[in-house]
């Protein structure tokens, strides 16, 4: 009887805890929707690739969709200039919804060199990777030391943010 | 394919495990066996694909592979050994004669414990690594090191000029490379390796504390702390540093107070026959170590504990007297001296000045030794002398130390966004308040502290300070960020000090004594984990559990209790005082 009513208690406890304050909203929003999610996935457990597009969100898309055409172009040695984020942020103002990756974080996606405008190896991009709101994701090549220095000197008062 | 390298992986951990514990004589609980060794496993796998970089030896899943059953082999000799008199015993009797009894009122909660476990082994073997901190450094350089071999790959020719991240410990590179070669395309399942075993250690501990109750109660707390949980998913280095830096902190305690006779928990149910106190000191200084290598700044928080440890020793060896209590009381109680431990002293023996101070610098060296090692190799040794880029970290360092208003200022952020606020308790739920308000009505209704408690408040205290010294020294060890994930190290701490605050064990004694009908002893002072009070029978006095039965029939305080001087843990002085009274 006493072990039984423990029991009782315990069960209380738990669902005190989970009911009380930020930790009920917490649990709803976050384990109890990760079993949701987990329901799905196991129903259609996806690729790899399937799964970072997911995961990485728009980003990783733009990444690999540059990847496809740089091996298009059979383009070996491309090393990809990205416009800095606080130009999507203070002029675009689509930084919300979009940003240019790390170079660290493209190259993990794609194993492309990526640089950003500030970075030493600025004068080795080949290409820029342009985001506009008509056009939507461009990529282009910089086809000469003066296109780029236009291009970097366009850029100057937007310094390069993660 | 994946699922038997997997387990295979297991066997390696488990092996390097036992045989570190081989090697620091520690006999525990098969409970702590089992989990210490996956951790102390982990932990060496990580040691593993360093190593060989540093070696200049090729990263090829042969190499590492094969690496880790050398070590693994290599940490049992000691164990092989013995294998000629004992047999396979040597291997089965440490994790054999315990016997793990779950009660109804324990299920409740490990339904749900069991369902975050559950959810959040999916997520670290489904979904790929996010965090901004792993992709820009760790989580790249272990892709690139499978694909060309080597650790100082491609990586290091790009442009990192927004990231460190490449300069933090190769623990994370070498765990995922491991993972990688073994079939696992995202790593990462090593995390959940160490969200187990730690869970379940840490509900054996409570439990040898508290009621299972209140065990289960405090535990759920933790684990719904919902920063702490999210990464127990998501790989970085503060989920293992906690670890690390809290079972450190543990058998640090334990060694200290004795390991065998004095020591609650660990000087019944788990520590028996074990290492005892200089053994135990140095292999919580190992834990430190490993915690330093994962994360460098914990060799500052270990050099924090140095004077405890001198402390300790004196009252020990100097004083002959308050710190003899605890061994003497072993003594009495049949208890064995352990192997290792220094030779008793009487009370009121004389000591000579040099002896102690050689002593206490003796334990000190093998106490923070670990933790050098654990710092130079990745730090000095590695950034400095095979990374292509280079890390000044005294660039780093703040110019105007001599300004001290941004560490005050720094003080009181931690205390009104990190632990208290709005913000707090989506990081770590109302752990914080429930521990505060323990505090205080202990400080106000009970006006002392155990030495436990004493010991996990010190250890509270000294990681808030030094969290809010780096900040201050270093700017870019940020609040929001790099001290929020610090604080991990924290929480932990304070479950131990829940566990030990005197108006919880007198409820957790008031329910065991409650539930086990006529045992008015029980209920009116001796101090019991749950474990012992619900189920009296209780462990052989040779260091499996029976010394507790013998501590308890004595009316002595402490689960870890030994003995008829009354030398317990938990109750501490005052509980001493009154059992003697009685």
């Amino acid at each position: 009887m006493k072990v039984f009513l423990l029991t009782l208690a315990s069960c209380a406890l738990v669902l005190v805890v989970l009911n009380a304050g930020y930790y009920k909203e917490w649990f709803d929003g976050k384990p109890r929707q990760y079993w949701f999610e987990f329901l799905k996935e196991k129903d259609d457990p996806g690729d790899e690739v399937a799964i970072k597009k997911s995961r990485y969100g728009v980003v990783y898309t733009i990444s690999m969709r540059v990847k496809e055409v740089v091996e298009k172009k059979k383009m070996p040695h491309a090393i990809i200039l990205f416009e800095p984020n606080s130009y999507y942020r203070d002029s675009l103002r689509i930084y919300n919804n979009i940003r240019a990756p790390e170079p660290a974080v493209f190259y993990y996606y794609t194993g492309l060199e990526g640089v950003w405008t500030n970075s030493p190896d600025v004068r080795k991009a080949n290409f820029i990777v342009r985001i506009t709101k008509n056009k939507g994701v461009t990529l282009d090549e910089i086809k000469s030391p003066q296109q780029l220095q236009q291009i970097l000197d366009g850029f100057k008062k937007y310094p390069p943010i993660l | 394919m994946p699922m038997f390298i997997f387990l295979f992986l297991l066997v390696c951990y488990w092996l390097s495990g036992f045989g570190i514990l081989t090697l620091f004589r520690i006999r525990l609980k098969p409970a702590y066996m089992v989990t210490l060794s996956l951790l102390l496993g982990v932990a060496v796998a990580s040691f593993v694909p360093f190593g060989l970089q540093l070696l200049y030896i090729t990263i090829t899943g042969p190499t590492v592979f094969g690496a880790l059953v050398l070590v693994a082999l290599l940490l049992n000799i000691p164990s092989f050994l013995r294998m000629r008199h004992s047999g396979l015993a040597v291997f089965t009797r440490p994790f054999g004669g315990g016997r793990f009894r779950v009660r109804p009122y324990e299920v409740p909660y490990w339904l749900v414990m069991g369902f975050l476990i559950f959810v959040s082994v999916w997520r670290c073997y489904y979904l790929p690594p996010t965090s901004r901190d792993a992709l820009s450094g760790p989580e790249t350089i272990a892709e690139y090191t499978v694909r060309e071999q080597t650790m100082i790959n491609s990586f290091f020719g790009l442009d990192l000029w927004s990231t460190n991240n490449q300069f933090k410990s190769p623990f994370l590179i070498s765990l995922q490379v491991i993972y990688k070669l073994a079939g696992f395309p995202f790593g990462q399942v090593w995390l959940s390796v160490v969200f187990i075993s730690f869970t379940i250690f840490l509900y054996h501990v409570l439990r040898e504390r508290l009621h299972p109750v209140l065990a289960g109660l405090l535990l759920l707390l933790f684990m719904m702390a919902p920063e702490i949980y999210a990464y127990t998913f998501m790989i970085l280095y503060d989920y293992s540093n906690m670890v690390f830096f809290c079972l450190g902190l543990y058998f640090l305690y334990q060694g200290l107070v004795g390991g065998v006779g004095a020591g609650p928990g660990l000087g019944t149910a788990a520590g028996a026959g074990s290492g005892g106190g200089p053994a135990m000191v140095s292999f919580g200084g190992l834990l430190l170590g490993i915690a330093t290598y994962i994360r460098s700044e914990t060799l500052v928080l270990v050099v924090l504990f140095l004077p405890v440890i001198f402390w300790s020793q004196w009252k020990t060896v100097g004083g002959g007297g308050a710190g003899g209590e605890g061994r003497g009381a072993s003594a009495g109680a049949g208890a064995p001296v352990p192997v290792g431990a220094p030779a008793p002293v009487s009370e009121g023996a004389r000591v000579p000045v040099g002896a102690v101070l050689k002593k206490m610098a003796l334990m000190g060296l093998f106490f923070l030794l670990p933790s050098l090692v654990g710092y130079y190799l990745p730090v000095q040794r590695y950034i400095n002398h095979y990374l292509p880029v280079h890390y000044d970290i005294g660039t780093l360092v703040n110019n105007n130390l001599s300004d001290w208003h941004p560490l005050l200022q720094r003080y009181g952020d931690i205390v009104s966004k990190l632990l208290f606020g709005t913000f707090a308790i989506h990081l770590w739920g109302y752990l914080f308040y429930i521990a505060s308000a323990l505090f205080v009505a202990e400080l106000v209704f009970v006006r002392r502290f155990s030495r436990e408690a004493c010991f996990w408040l010190y250890a509270i205290v000294v990681v808030y300070l030094a969290l809010g010294f780096m900040g201050f020294a270093l700017p870019m060890f940020n609040l929001t960020e790099t001290t929020k994930r610090a604080v991990f190290k924290i929480v932990p701490l304070l479950l131990f000090y829940m566990a030990n605050n005197e108006l919880v064990l007198r409820l957790s004694r008031w329910i065991a004594g409650w539930e086990v009908k006529g045992s008015k002893k029980m209920a009116m002072g001796t101090v019991i984990g749950g474990e012992k009070a619900v189920a009296p029978k209780v462990a052989p006095a040779s260091g499996k559990r029976g010394a507790a039965k013998a501590g308890g029939k004595a009316g002595t305080g402490g689960s870890g209790g030994v003995g008829k001087a009354g030398a317990g843990g938990s109750g501490g002085a005052g509980s001493r005082k009154k059992n003697r009274k009685k």
